[in-house]
């Protein structure tokens, strides 16, 4: 049993935040006296990732995937718990440790904004001590998979957000990191940059094996990307997992589409209707009687044809966070 | 050493880059640090000349030998860390620094000596040209030329290593425009901005002698100027060195408090 | 007179925005201290070896400073952030909101940011002109007085003028901002009476950045060192640059609303 790339024991960050209220009395009572009040962003978390995995980190906004990535990356100091990266402590910035990670934030630039990425490239370079040859080959690498020729030589303030982005993900692998934390990397972006981005991380952690933990709050990021997901809310882990066991366990129920010749057929006696338009039928049942309504389906209709689909993603997705709101 | 070294070309081109981009605040930038001298130098030509000739040791020639070697040493001693690094902070970029395998004065450091290398032949430039006009008195002894060099470097090091230092209380505070303008008041009286230290009060130069800000600008222009005895000399070379030790002290505590408060809170 | 009560309006706004930030009269307190030490320090040095400089008494000097700070306050309290937010509204495009107020844009623009706070600036500028003219001795009648108001005003004008005119650049050109950290530069160089520079620097101060008239004219009307002729030339200068200033603005506007489409 290989150890770990990245492992999490009872992680914990609490921040201490003045509390203000509105109202001039609570003012006034303010300046006397400041109320103090504990946040949890990060409420004891735990869970490895193995070498080589691309796991997918979902929660809302202000669940704690950035402040947990921030600890891992050494950013951010934790309050408790444990947690090593390729066996070594974050927080401590250990150079060696440094050299094998890197952190992408999707809203933030490394690059100088003013100059070509090329030069932001040359910098990395000297700074992460990469030798020529292999700079050489990792760039002509990274220029394929993600299309940098003609972006190299313009200014970076003058590239498209998707481009700038594309930059930004190839300055921050060019030291070939075995550790990749990726903070919301295609926020922001067009639907076809996304695609783009995602197949990169896909093909990059087959050629080169690197392990990937990705926040997103885009579904399709998830979907494509990770088998595995963690789904994190209010600080807390609500999932850890394979992501059809996630739809599994959150949703009760299945849709049938049925083909019919038209839509004057009585359909609430096998389930709920959603809708019906030129004999094409959706209906909602549970779960766990699928198989029996497909097979009463096809006995007692003339069906052309039956598909049977889980629920859309973000569906489940929201059921999870709402379950985990109570 | 050589992955320095190749850091410090690397950010070199990047800064020369960046400064070609931003001609026009380069050129705003040396016109402050040539007018502020020039009118020092005025003042003080006009008192020596209605005080029979000479103030102390200074007659007007020697002002204008004293204020145009001090454009020059300003210039190279000259840092912009502090607000910088409050920026850095308030936008968040110090992340960035903080997850490279370097510590981030090297990019400082070399960041600052390549935008004077590109500015120092107009300054000099500048400096030519007030020369014929103010006609300076200047003609050093060659071991005073020879010592010069090494004491504008320790002198760029004492500066440097200190505001560096002194750069790190924006992880405390975000008011350091009080803390940079009350710096930069002291220095300018305490380093012989304002006038040469020994005309100032006696209270002045005895506070000159203790703190550092002679040793980053007043000491390698009186140097140059021939107004130090060979010991006087040796001894302000003595004394930028121990600046130069204590800074690296300080900046490694300040450094790393520093960034103890900045990963507890994060940003 | 509508003017004035949006004048008022703006200024109640301000206040009300900034006494939010009641920490920064500290900080503007401390600032302002600081730097008026450094120019009484930087007098105490000079004078500590000479009686007159370049025909100019101590005390007189002293007025100079006085006048340079109230100057440097009231350029700093209405005049600098409203020229600042404009340029930075033209970069943005924030400008077009205020183009489509029912108020004359120019004057939207001027009054719409005020620095509170530099009335302190104003205060220690007044305070020490007050000490400055005790010293002296002198009584000021009432004719120095008006002179000396008329001076402060034409001065005011011709610094307005300017600004606006470096400001309305940005219809053209994109990076202005950097041309009004010259005139901080230079504004410096009005801590001293402006007869010591050599002739080509009294002339880049007089007529390339008017900090002569800002600081040193109105600090010649008090030490009755101002003759008539200059103070006509001023308040005339200030009328053409007015009248000029307004021309130009309205000449950017015109490309500016004929640019966006």
């Amino acid at each position: 049993m290989t150890s770990p790339a990245v492992h999490i024991r009872g992680l914990r960050k609490t921040y201490v935040v003045s509390r203000q209220e509105a109202g001039a009395r609570a003012t006034v009572v303010d300046l006397v006296r400041r109320r103090m009040q504990e946040v949890r962003a990060v409420d004891g978390i735990s869970f490895d990732l193995a070498p080589g995995e691309v796991v997918g980190f979902l929660g809302p906004n202000g669940a704690g995937k950035t402040t947990t990535l921030k600890m891992l990356s050494g950013l951010l100091h934790p309050t408790a718990g444990e947690v090593t990266v390729l066996g070594r402590v974050p927080w401590k910035r250990e150079k060696a440790f440094l050299r094998q990670i890197t952190l992408v934030m999707g809203q933030r630039n490394q690059l100088v904004w003013d100059i070509p990425a090329s030069h932001s490239f040359e910098l990395n370079r000297a700074i992460y001590r990469i030798p020529q040859e292999d700079y050489r080959r990792i760039l002509g690498e990274l220029t394929d998979l993600l299309e940098l020729g003609p972006l190299l030589s313009k200014p970076v303030r003058n590239l498209s957000l998707g481009e700038r982005m594309k930059c930004e993900i190839a300055a921050a692998l060019l030291h070939r990191p075995s550790v990749v934390f990726l903070d919301e990397p295609t926020i922001g972006l067009d639907v076809t940059m996304q695609r783009r981005i995602r197949t990169f991380i896909t093909e990059y952690n087959r050629r080169f094996g690197a392990t990937v933990l990705l926040t997103s709050h885009y579904m399709a990021d998830v979907e494509a990307l990770c088998k595995r997901v963690v789904v994190i809310h209010h600080g807390w882990l609500l999932f850890d997992g394979d992501l059809s066991v996630l739809v599994q366990q959150f949703t009760q129920h299945k849709t049938i589409v049925v083909q019919l010749g038209d839509c004057d057929a009585d359909l609430k006696a096998y389930g709920d209707v959603v809708s019906c338009s030129d004999g094409r039928a959706t209906l909602r049942v549970p779960r766990s009687e699928t198989a029996h309504i497909t097979e009463r389906l096809l006995a007692d209709l003339p069906v052309i044809d039956l598909l049977i689909e889980d629920p859309p993603i973000e569906e489940v997705i929201e059921r999870v966070f709402a379950q985990g709101n109570t | 050493m050589k992955g320095l070294a190749e850091l410090y070309i690397q950010q070199f081109r990047t800064t020369l880059a960046m400064m070609l981009q931003y001609r026009a605040s380069l050129l705003i930038w040396m016109i402050g640090h040539v007018l502020e001298p020039l009118v020092y130098l005025i003042v003080w030509s006009v008192v020596a000349g209605t005080g029979g000739g000479s103030v102390g040791d200074y007659a007007k020639r020697d002002f204008a030998a004293y204020f145009i070697v001090l454009m020059l040493v300003n210039h190279v001693t000259y840092t912009w860390i502090m607000y910088e690094f409050e920026y850095r902070i308030r936008h968040g970029s110090l992340s960035f620094a903080l997850l490279r395998p370097v510590h981030p004065i090297h990019s400082d450091i070399a960041d600052n000596v390549s935008s004077k290398v590109i500015t120092l032949p107009f300054m000099v430039a500048v400096a030519g040209v007030l020369a014929l006009v103010f006609r300076p008195a200047l003609s050093p002894e060659p071991w005073a030329i020879g010592l010069f060099v090494p004491a504008l470097l320790l002198a760029f090091l004492v500066r440097f290593l200190l505001e560096w230092t002194l750069a790190q209380a924006a992880f405390w505070t975000t008011r350091v425009s009080a803390i940079n303008q009350t710096y930069f008041v002291l220095l300018l009286f305490l380093s012989g901005q304002i006038a040469p230290i020994t005309l100032m009060p006696h209270p002045v130069r005895v506070l000159a002698q203790i703190l550092p800000f002679r040793a980053m600008v007043g000491f390698p222009v009186e140097l140059l100027l021939g107004r130090l005895t060979l010991s006087e000399a040796l001894t302000g070379l003595g004394i930028q060195a121990a600046w130069v030790i204590i800074g690296l002290v300080l900046l490694r505590v300040a450094w790393r408090a520093g960034v103890r408060v900045y990963t507890a809170v994060g940003a | 007179m509508s003017y004035l009560r949006l004048l008022a309006a703006f200024f109640r706004v301000s206040l009300r925005g900034e006494l939010a930030y009641r920490v920064n009269f500290f900080v503007q307190l401390f600032q302002s201290a600081l730097d008026l030490g450094m120019s009484l320090g930087g007098l105490a040095v000079v004078f500590s070896f000479t009686d007159t400089l370049g025909g100019w008494r101590p005390d007189e000097v002293l007025a100079l400073v006085g006048v340079y700070f109230l100057v440097g306050g009231i350029i700093g309290l209405m005049i600098q952030p409203g020229m600042e937010e404009f340029i930075e509204s033209v970069r943005d495009g924030t400008l077009d909101f205020t183009l489509t107020k029912p108020e004359d844009a120019q004057l939207l623009v001027t009054i719409r940011r005020v620095d509170i706070w530099k009335l302190i600036d104003i205060l220690m500028g007044v305070i020490v002109l007050g000490a400055a003219l005790a010293r002296l001795g002198g009584s000021i009648g009432l004719g120095e007085a008006a002179v000396f108001i008329l001076m402060l005003v034409a001065g005011g004008f011709i610094i307005y003028s300017f600004w606006l005119i470096l400001a309305t650049l940005s219809f053209w050109f994109v990076r202005v901002e950097n041309i009004l950290v010259i005139f901080q530069s230079m504004y410096e160089a009005g801590r001293w009476p402006i007869s010591l520079y050599p002739g080509w620097l009294r002339y880049g101060l007089t007529f390339v950045v008017p900090v002569a008239f800002a600081v040193t004219l109105p600090a010649e009307a008090l030490t009755s060192r101002l003759s008539g002729w200059t103070l006509l030339g001023a308040v005339a200068l200030a009328a053409v640059l007015l009248v000029i200033s307004r021309g130009f603005w309205r000449l950017g506007l015109r490309r500016y609303s004929g640019a966006s489409a």
